[in-house]
């Protein structure tokens, strides 16, 4: 139960990294490498701003808005200096590491002696203590579905519509009179400032900030929004947000497994990197066409989702 | 390609049905109680692979057998009763945060250190060993699966490690032991005076700093300039800097240092850096040491000495070093531990300990290649001499 329950609490505190991936790399085809520098950019500001003495919901709040500054900077990068989108995000990433290092002061900051999100005085005082177990589950599972809504209204507006139609068909934007490129970059920030957010969580969570969080961030969100896209695809009822957040946790239930499986430590990152590839096989994104051309398979698969609902739009 | 979905799917989904089995498999056995075998009668090869691999390096065959004849030991009854070690099967995990060298040694050294004190592996104490591979999020999650399996004692191998084991563990009230941190107070896990802020406490692998400067001043009377590269990411090397910086002056010397994020920047701020100093001094910064062997042939080129900061260091080509010796500091660790485990301490009254003595250490060969002679009196006080450069590690 236990075990489960750290599953849970893991995937929750990272669904907004995924969350953000799904909107950078799915919505707007995207492949945004900036990640691997707003997760820590998020867990910095946090922890720099819990340390000034701030509350920690207002320091999310900032975490999010320096994450969107970010996603802005990438997004601008990319658009207004015609810089490719890998090239685009891989300069800012390396920035960012800068960045994040000014905002600490120093590459690992704890704040075991601050109230945090999930430790403080409050909660102490409002939880029995039969719950108090589940003070990360209890702030956090809110948080998510608070943020999902908001997500799938904001999918549903004209805005919304037409960062779907920016990563799928820019022509489609521009005869709409928009600028596909503007379009873009608003979605990298909010796609960052979600992923920032995350960062901020987890910080809140483990309590310090440490440079190197954000290493294979990228590859953990995008892993998990293609497990939770692809395994809960039969599940047709469920949004796409729902499905990425619970691939989120199944992501981190997957890696509970390869640490429970006690393989040789040198052996995990392989079967991480297995995972992954299974995965992303299986998965509908580009990744998955070009394997099935390199494995000669049927072309006859079937149209991505997103790729339907964005013309339906 | 439809089949190839639904296997891909089913794959997925068998990997968290066994992860589910695994972790309450592994849950059940973690508290000792004997439980494990009978808790899911229905795939019951599966419970068992999962539940034997989940102690790694561990006998199972011991666990099993005594099982069932101690009846479940808490984590209250051991500290209240006097318990004999060697009548109770302990459970310990071990999160080490990276593979090296140093970590391994620290790990090697804790487990010599609780043999020592009469708990030994495979007889009356079960250990789990993982590695996060230096990754943050994995380190998070072991630590929270070490905290759910409700274990007496999560040793923890390096700052990130100990950071996250004492998140996870303080709310479920198992002490964690940590090694290998420089700085233990920045990590506020122990405030100024050396005493922990709660169930947590260990060793620290803080360098000789003083000890260090005065070899150096012994060494190279003349020299002026030291310099030091270390990694901006490593939290040990920003600390042990300052404390050069500042006690530097009192031997005569300026520390000239040089900031790398990557180890592909070592070799353009090695040349730079060697323009400017008389002496090369190391910290236990991880990444400059792992590319140990390119500093030392540039620094050789230029004829500058190079002081290291450990034993395994001066065994590849260091000059010397007054510095530690992560076997014994291991050691240290693991008589500490033995004493939480017996429950004569708790973790909270024990403050955390350095190395008691630094310990000297130096290379003739690369002494003559550099054509210094080392005094008798050093000679004499030096704990290892090596008289060839290895080139490997071991």
């Amino acid at each position: 139960m236990e075990i489960l329950l750290g599953i849970l609490e893991q995937g929750l505190t990272y669904a907004f990294l995924a969350l953000g991936l799904y909107f950078a790399y799915i919505i707007l085809d995207f492949p945004d490498l900036t990640v691997d520098g707003s997760f820590p950019l998020g867990a910095a500001v946090s922890v720099s701003l819990s340390l000034a003495g701030l509350p920690p919901l207002l320091t999310l709040v900032a975490a999010a808005l320096a994450g969107a500054a970010a996603g802005l900077c990438t997004g601008l990068i990319h658009v207004k200096l015609r810089v490719k989108d890998l090239l685009a995000g891989l300069i800012m990433q390396t920035a960012l590491y800068t960045v994040n290092l000014m905002i600490a002061g120093r590459s690992n900051v704890p704040i075991f002696d601050r109230d945090t999100l999930f430790q403080n005085t409050r909660m102490d005082a409002f939880l029995p203590p039969s719950l108090q177990p589940l003070r990360v589950l209890i702030m956090m599972l809110p948080l998510v579905i608070l943020i999902k809504l908001a997500c799938d209204a904001f999918l549903s507006t004209q805005a919304g519509f037409l960062l779907k139609a920016a990563g799928d068909k820019p022509s489609l934007v521009c005869s709409l009179a928009h600028d596909p490129g503007m379009v873009k970059v608003g979605g990298l920030a909010l796609a960052n400032a979600l992923v920032a957010l995350s960062g901020a969580c987890v910080a809140q969570e483990q309590r310090f900030f440490e440079i190197s969080m954000g290493t294979g961030a990228m590859l953990m969100g995008l892993a998990s929004v293609i497990l939770g896209l692809k395994l809960l695809e039969s599940f047709g009822r469920l949004r796409e947000t729902t499905k990425v957040i619970l691939g989120s946790v199944i992501y981190k239930a997957v890696i509970a497994f390869a640490i429970t499986l006690g393989l040789p430590p040198n052996a995990l990152k392989l079967l991480t990197a297995l995972t992954f590839l299974v995965i992303l096989v299986a998965g509908n994104g580009q990744m998955a066409a070009h394997f099935r051309r390199l494995f000669g398979l049927s072309k006859t698969c079937t149209e991505s989702k997103t790729q339907k609902e964005a013309k339906d739009a | 390609m439809k089949n190839l979905k639904k296997s891909c799917a089913l794959f997925v989904l068998f990997v968290l049905l066994c992860s589910c089995l695994g972790a309450c498999a592994g849950g059940a056995t973690g508290s000792g109680t004997s439980t494990s075998t009978n808790s899911a009668p229905a795939g019951n090869s599966d419970v068992a692979s999962s539940a034997d691999s989940t102690q790694t390096k561990s006998e199972k065959g011991v666990a099993a057998k005594t099982g069932p004849e101690n009846a479940a030991p808490e984590a209250d009854e051991s500290k209240s009763a006097n318990p004999e070690p060697g009548q109770k099967e302990l459970h310990i995990g071990i999160l080490q945060f990276a593979q090296h060298p140093s970590l391994d040694n620290c790990r090697e050294g804790f487990l010599k250190g609780l043999a020592e004190s009469g708990f030994v592996e495979g007889q009356n104490l079960t250990v789990d060993v993982q590695n996060a591979q230096a990754d943050m999020g994995i380190c998070g999650q072991i630590a929270a699966q070490f905290a759910g399996k409700k274990l007496d004692l999560i040793c923890a191998i390096a700052t990130p490690a100990a950071m996250s084991a004492y998140n996870a563990a303080q709310s479920k009230g198992i002490p964690v032991i940590y090694t290998a941190i420089s700085d233990p107070v920045a990590a506020q896990l122990a405030d100024s005076d050396k005493k922990p802020l709660g169930e947590v406490t260990g060793t620290s692998d803080r360098l000789p700093i003083k000890e260090q400067l005065s070899l150096i001043r012994e060494v190279l009377p003349d020299a002026k300039n030291i310099g030091i590269l270390f990694s901006t990411s490593e939290a040990n090397s920003v600390s042990m800097l300052e404390v050069y910086k500042k006690l530097a002056p009192e031997y005569g010397f300026e520390i000239v240092d040089s900031g790398i994020s990557s180890s592909s920047d070592i070799p353009l701020a090695c040349d730079a850096l060697l323009k400017k100093v008389d002496a090369l001094s190391n910290l236990t910064d991880n990444t400059v040491v792992n590319s140990l062997p390119l500093i030392l042939s540039k620094a050789k080129a230029k004829n500058i000495p190079v002081f290291g900061s450990e034993i395994e260091q001066v065994r590849l080509g260091c000059l010397a070093s007054e510095g530690i010796e992560y076997i014994s500091l291991g050691r240290q660790t693991g008589a500490m531990a033995a004493k939480i485990l017996r429950g004569e301490a708790k973790a909270s009254e024990l403050p955390y300990e350095e190395i008691a003595e630094a310990c000297l250490s130096v290379n003739l060969q690369a002494a003559s290649d550099l054509g210094i002679k080392f005094s008798d009196e050093l000679l004499a006080r030096a704990v290892e001499k090596f008289t060839e450069i290895s080139s490997a590690n071991k």
